[in-house]
């Protein structure tokens, strides 16, 4: 039975490969012009990590860079053809004390006194070691060695509760949301410092910059289709217009007024995709880890904004 | 040997069908697993993106253009709209070129019917969606929506 199986898999493995070999050729041999285009993926553009957030490409990281700028450039909001070029930053200036991703904060507070108290060590493990939460999160996602495997703090928050508590607080949910947002605000201010120079952080975010590009879904279209230089970023599309990737992880997870609640980034990324028509994945995926890496690395130098509103 | 080769893989895969692209009826029925994903596990993590296509126009044109506008600013449908300029419509993108008075270009149907199935063949690195290869439209639709650029004046 077994081997019945993994043959007919193989063959079906063999069939997928002659069916690349046959379209490719069919393919050449019809236009061959275009050979040298690689369909599956949006033309690159060089990034470079040393350089985080500064090494912005759309060329409006002075509009945003800090709340100096972000005052001094306030009037392109009003114009509609500019506003993009904000990056959606100028929501981060705006005294606003009483937004429901305060209340998120306070419940995430809560939650993990409260689970503290029931089962002590649920903070040392979120800490990894240490229970100061103190500016843990500016330094996620990280590569845990005892783990063996890169975690974004959603995911630090799913295996504590699971290892400590034996309770599922699944990426994605409201609780995981808001234990995120607390812990992210406890970083209020403090720049992203992830390291991406060698090891599986390094992988990871080849990985996800490979990914930004990849061609996906029923239209096309790359992450880089709407969030590059020359592409549909700075342009309406109907209501919307994509701005930069750059800065983006900063402010999240973020209340979103529309829907009148938190998102955590990965819901964000879901979003993305379905607009993509692209299949979504589940909060956690490993495509949305390596992605994660990568825009984090998009956002290395600039401050943490928690809680937000967007 | 590269003939016989060809045939040979042809003939395989005429015989269980791969290389047909699925006849689509309803252009909104789409299932996203049928396109490439970002997963590493989901069988569409693996899927290419499908090769561009020159689609031949057969016979006359025949569309209607009434129907190619609604199809044409329809989000779920082609949503046109979202890039270009068009006659009538409203609140429209603007990284497509303009296509309000489309009809004054002069194209022939055949082409602006090709361009519109899948711009691929003309502009590789295009951002848009290659209509009928990726089945977000049918044939019908996209001569319909062809007949509506082509009364654009
Ligand atoms: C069809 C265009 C389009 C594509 C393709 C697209 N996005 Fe977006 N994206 C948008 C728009 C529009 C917004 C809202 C405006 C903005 O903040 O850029 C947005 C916003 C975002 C944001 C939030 C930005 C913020 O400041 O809050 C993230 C993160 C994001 N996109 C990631 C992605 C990823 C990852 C992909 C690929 C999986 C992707 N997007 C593909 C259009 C797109
Ligand atoms: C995501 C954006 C996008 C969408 C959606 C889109 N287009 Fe386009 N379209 C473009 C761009 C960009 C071009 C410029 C051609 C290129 O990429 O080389 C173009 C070019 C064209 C052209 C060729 C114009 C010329 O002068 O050569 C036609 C015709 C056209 N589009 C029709 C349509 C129709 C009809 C639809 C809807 C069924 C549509 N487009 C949807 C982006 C889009």
């Amino acid at each position: 039975m077994l081997s019945l199986s993994s043959s007919l898999r193989n063959r079906g493995r063999i069939m997928k490969i002659l069916t690349l070999i046959a379209v490719t050729a069919l393919h050449a041999i019809s236009y061959p012009a275009l050979a040298e285009t690689d369909f599956n993926t949006h033309p690159r553009f060089d990034i470079d990590p040393k350089l985080g957030v500064a090494g912005d490409f759309s060329g409006t990281y002075k509009y945003w860079k800090d709340t100096q700028a972000i005052e001094q450039f306030a009037s392109i909001q009003t114009n509609s053809d500019n506003e993009w070029k904000m990056n959606g930053k100028n929501m981060d200036i705006v005294e606003d004390d009483f937004h429901p991703g305060h209340l998120a904060v306070d419940e995430g507070e809560k939650l993990v006194n409260l689970w503290e108290h029931r089962e002590a060590g649920f903070k040392s493990c979120l800490g990894a070691g240490t229970t100061t939460l103190e500016g843990i999160a500016a330094n996620y996602p990280m590569y845990d060695a005892k783990l063996g495997k890169v975690l974004t703090l959603e995911a630090r928050i799913e295996h504590c509760a699971k290892k400590v508590l034996w309770q599922n607080f699944k990426q994605g949910s409201p609780v995981n949301a808001s234990i995120a947002l607390y812990l992210k605000s406890l970083s209020d201010g403090l720049p992203i410092q992830i390291d991406v120079d060698s090891g599986p952080m390094k992988e990871a975010y080849l990985r996800g910059e490979t990914l930004f590009y990849k061609r996906i879904g029923q239209l096309n279209f790359a992450c880089a289709s709407c969030h590059t230089p020359g592409s549909i970023m700075g342009n309406r599309l109907r209501g919307e217009v994509p701005s930069t990737p750059f800065g983006d992880v900063s402010h999240y997870p973020t209340y979103r007024s529309p829907v009148g609640e938190v998102e955590v980034l990965h819901k964000r990324f879901m979003r993305c995709l379905k607009q993509m028509r692209a299949k979504p994945l589940k909060p956690g995926d490993p495509a949305y880890v390596d992605l994660e890496v990568f825009y984090t690395s998009m956002s290395n130098g600039y401050p943490i904004k928690a809680p937000s509103i967007r | 040997m590269k003939k016989i080769l060809l045939a040979a893989l042809m003939a395989t895969l005429s015989a269980c069908g791969t290389v047909q692209q699925p006849v689509n009826t309803n252009s909104a029925s789409t299932s996203p697993m049928k396109f490439p994903c970002l997963s590493y596990s989901l069988s569409c993590g693996e899927i290419p993106v499908r090769k561009p296509v020159k689609k031949p126009l057969s016979g006359e044109l025949s569309g209607n253009s009434e129907e190619g506008r609604n199809i044409a600013f329809t989000k779920t449908r082609g949503n046109c709209l979202a890039c270009h300029r068009m006659k009538g419509g409203t609140q429209p993108g603007s990284r497509g070129p303009d296509l309000t008075s489309y009809g004054n270009l002069g194209r022939s149907d055949a082409e602006t019917f090709a361009l519109v199935y899948d711009m691929r063949w003309r502009s590789p690195d295009t951002l848009m969606p290659p209509m009928g290869t990726n089945e977000i439209l049918t044939e019908q639709e996209i001569r319909d929506v062809v007949a509506f650029l082509q009364s654009s004046k």
